[in-house]
């Protein structure tokens, strides 16, 4: 009935699947605007109020999308399915916890552009968004670009900060350069192919594999992951880290240790299951067949994974700094991330998920009681909780929830989401990769509890002086401690509620174009 | 041997060189010559290669947008030597040796790869309008994306580059 109308194809389509993408997009020009022309002395926060809510009504869209069947728009150049419903519920809600802490915490003399703030916070999340729900590499791609930007500068934000400002160039350099790199592998898989829709990729690639290509495809997978390890702060590319969580403003470092990161392990996860679901490699001598992605490449993964743990836990310990000990404690997380991801079982979906979820709200915790008791003790050196259990018995408490979930104990959320990891390891046969989880998690245990041994055990030099903790931490403090209690204790219920509405098949099915009726 | 072989050869050893003269040199505004060329040969290449949208795109934005963006720049800051700190031999030879094994890997690639011999024929068909009308019905979710992203690179450039008023 529409078809003849003067949009031509693109009015055939229901463009209503990509509300959570237009809400934020409407928010962030709105607020711009009303930046501009709010007079100078108001208060900037009603801008972060403002765009707090453009976060939570996208998330009301996002979740209402949950368990549809899968749709897209333009050939899957927008793809809505379960896969990128459950990221882009996991990034809104990591955003929403920037937001209030940057509400709580974020000082006018050290940020100066607090409008620019808020809706370059929301830019950033528009570019995860996209990277968690297209299957066309080209858009993937954009949505990477338009989040590592707007990290750029909020990164450098902090203008009169000389660490702020060498943290940013040293991650715009590393990250052209890895962006350089992705490009490349992906130039590589479009000749191959001649196509940047990721299922007709699927489609050619396996003949192409087999037609003498194979060293090209395996170039470009490396190529490609080795650029998109930037993200996830994976062990390549996971020098930056550190620097750079020291040198951005706290809210920005938790945006980055657990949005960015998420929307690494998205855009990795879509590219390379659909990319190379066809390719079959066939055993020359025996003519066994194997999966190209789940036998072959499941060891050089394996091997990112393990390398990542192993640097991410050593460097760990030795760190004064409570942000650079975050960060190495960062890279340690990807890497067991990325074990599901090297022994591919059906069950990936859901344990990624999980352990986010648990990584999610015990990170953005971590961060908001350091945001406050940095800006209580003027640095973010870990010497500055001393004492925290006298002067604020409730913020030492919930820390060491959150620092419990990291490590893996029981009780708390990241426990199971470790456990299950660890099962699938197991469950392959993959007893080395399991190993060097179960090593490095005992050596996390160091520097997790030398936290609490200074919370607990140390008093303050500066005074036992009450903490006081702002509204909007206290809700996201409240809210990360009943989550990640909750997952801890009742796992399978979550698990269950993951498997039922969260389908990993969904990914793979060809998706109804949809048409407006 | 072909005139296009000897264009490409040509071409391609002038990307190169001034690529490698780019890094080389110690004055800002003799590097950005050096850019310049290698701008100006890879808009060269796509030609070559029948792109040749691409390849004046190149030349617009490249070559002429960012060269002379970079020569404002020179204008602007202090434009004396580049001092050059000595890098550590240790790390230049692992620098060096990964790249070598990284060219290594890669050329033997593509002369492992048995390509196709044929080269594809798309003199029939009318390039700026096969992209113009792919960019504006299949592609137009990235084609909006990236003005957003245009975006964020104007205010994020103003916030580097203003100095502050201290009188708030």
């Amino acid at each position: 009935m529409n078809g003849d109308s003067k949009w031509g194809v693109l009015g055939q389509y229901d463009w209503s699947i990509m509300a959570p993408e237009l809400t934020i997009l409407v928010f962030a020009t709105l607020l711009s605007i009303i930046d501009l022309l709010l007079p100078k002395k108001t208060d900037r926060r009603i801008i972060g109020v403002l765009g707090l809510i453009g976060v939570i009504i996208s998330l009301i869209f996002t979740l209402s999308n949950t368990g549809t069947q899968p749709a897209s728009i333009l050939a899957d150049m927008y793809r809505l399915d379960s896969f990128a419903v459950a990221f882009k519920a996991i990034f809104l809600t990591g955003v929403a916890f920037a937001f209030l802490m940057s509400l709580g915490t974020l000082d006018k003399k050290d940020v100066h552009y607090q409008g620019e703030f808020y809706y370059l916070l929301l830019t950033a999340l528009l570019g995860a968004m996209f990277m968690a729900s297209s299957a066309d590499l080209i858009t993937l791609f954009i949505g990477l670009e338009l989040l590592s930007l707007s990290s750029f500068i909020l990164v450098g934000i902090r203008k009169k900060h000389i660490q702020s400002n060498e943290s940013a160039f040293k991650y715009v350099v590393i990250g052209s350069i890895s962006a350089a790199v992705t490009l490349y592998g992906m130039s590589f898989i479009y000749g191959l192919t001649g196509t940047t829709n990721l299922y007709l990729i699927a489609e050619r690639l396996g003949n192409v594999y087999q037609g003498g290509f194979s060293y090209i495809v395996y170039l470009a997978f490396f190529l490609m992951f080795v650029g998109l390890s930037f993200k996830i702060s994976a062990v390549p590319n996971q020098t930056w880290a550190p620097d750079v969580y020291q040198g951005a403003p706290t809210p920005v470092t938790a945006f980055l240790s657990v949005v960015s990161k998420a929307a690494g392990f998205a855009i990795i996860l879509r590219i390379f299951i659909i990319m190379l679901s066809n390719v079959i490699d066939i055993d020359p001598t025996t003519g066994e067949m194997k999966s190209l992605l789940v036998d072959n490449l499941g060891l050089y993964i394996g091997i990112v994974a393990a390398a990542s743990m192993i640097i991410g836990n050593t460097m760990a310990l030795r760190q004064v700094n409570m942000k650079r000990m975050m960060a190495y404690s960062g890279i340690a997380q990807a890497g067991y991330l990325l074990v599901p991801f090297a022994t591919f079982t059906v069950l990936l979906f859901e344990q990624t998920l999980f352990y986010l979820i648990a990584y999610l709200f015990a990170n953005m915790g971590i961060f908001a009681i350091m945001a406050l008791v940095s800006k209580d003790q003027g640095h973010d050196e870990i010497r500055g909780f001393a004492g925290l259990f006298q002067r604020a018995p409730l913020l030492a408490i919930s820390m060491t929830i959150f620092l419990l979930s990291l490590a893996g104990i029981p009780v708390t959320a990241g426990f199971f989401g470790k456990f299950y990891i660890f099962l699938s390891s197991v469950a392959r046969q993959n007893y080395w990769l399991a190993g060097i989880m179960m090593a490095t998690s005992v050596v996390s245990y160091v520097y997790y509890f030398g936290v609490m041994k200074q919370m607990f055990m140390r008093t303050n030099p500066n005074g036992v002086n009450k903490i006081k903790v702002p509204p909007c931490i206290g809700i996201a403090l409240v809210v990360a401690v009943v989550v990640t209690l909750f997952a801890g204790i009742f796992p399978s219920q979550v698990i269950d509620y993951l498997h039922n509405n969260f389908l990993f098949e969904n990914m793979m099915q060809v998706a109804e174009q949809v048409v407006m009726k | 041997m072909s005139g296009q072989y000897i264009a490409f050869f040509i071409l391609s050893l002038l990307t190169i060189s001034g690529a490698i003269f780019m890094i080389s040199f110690n004055r800002v505004i003799h590097m950005v010559v050096a850019l310049a060329f290698t701008f100006l040969s890879i808009a060269g290449l796509f030609i070559l290669l029948e792109a040749e949208f691409v390849g004046l795109t190149q030349i617009m934005v490249y070559s002429g947008g960012v060269s002379v963006l970079m020569l404002f720049g020179i204008m602007l800051t202090q434009h004396s030597k580049v001092e050059r700190s000595e890098q550590k031999p240790a790390l230049r030879i692992f620098t060096f040796a990964g790249i070598l094994a990284f060219f290594v890997a890669v050329f033997y690639g593509i002369q492992k790869t048995p390509w196709s011999q044929e080269a594809v024929d798309y003199s029939t068909q009318n390039n700026v309008k096969e992209i113009g009308v792919q960019l504006y019905n299949n592609y137009v979710i990235p084609f909006e994306l990236v003005s957003v992203l245009l975006l964020v690179a104007l205010i994020g450039g103003i916030i580097m580059a203003k100095k502050e008023a201290d009188d708030e």
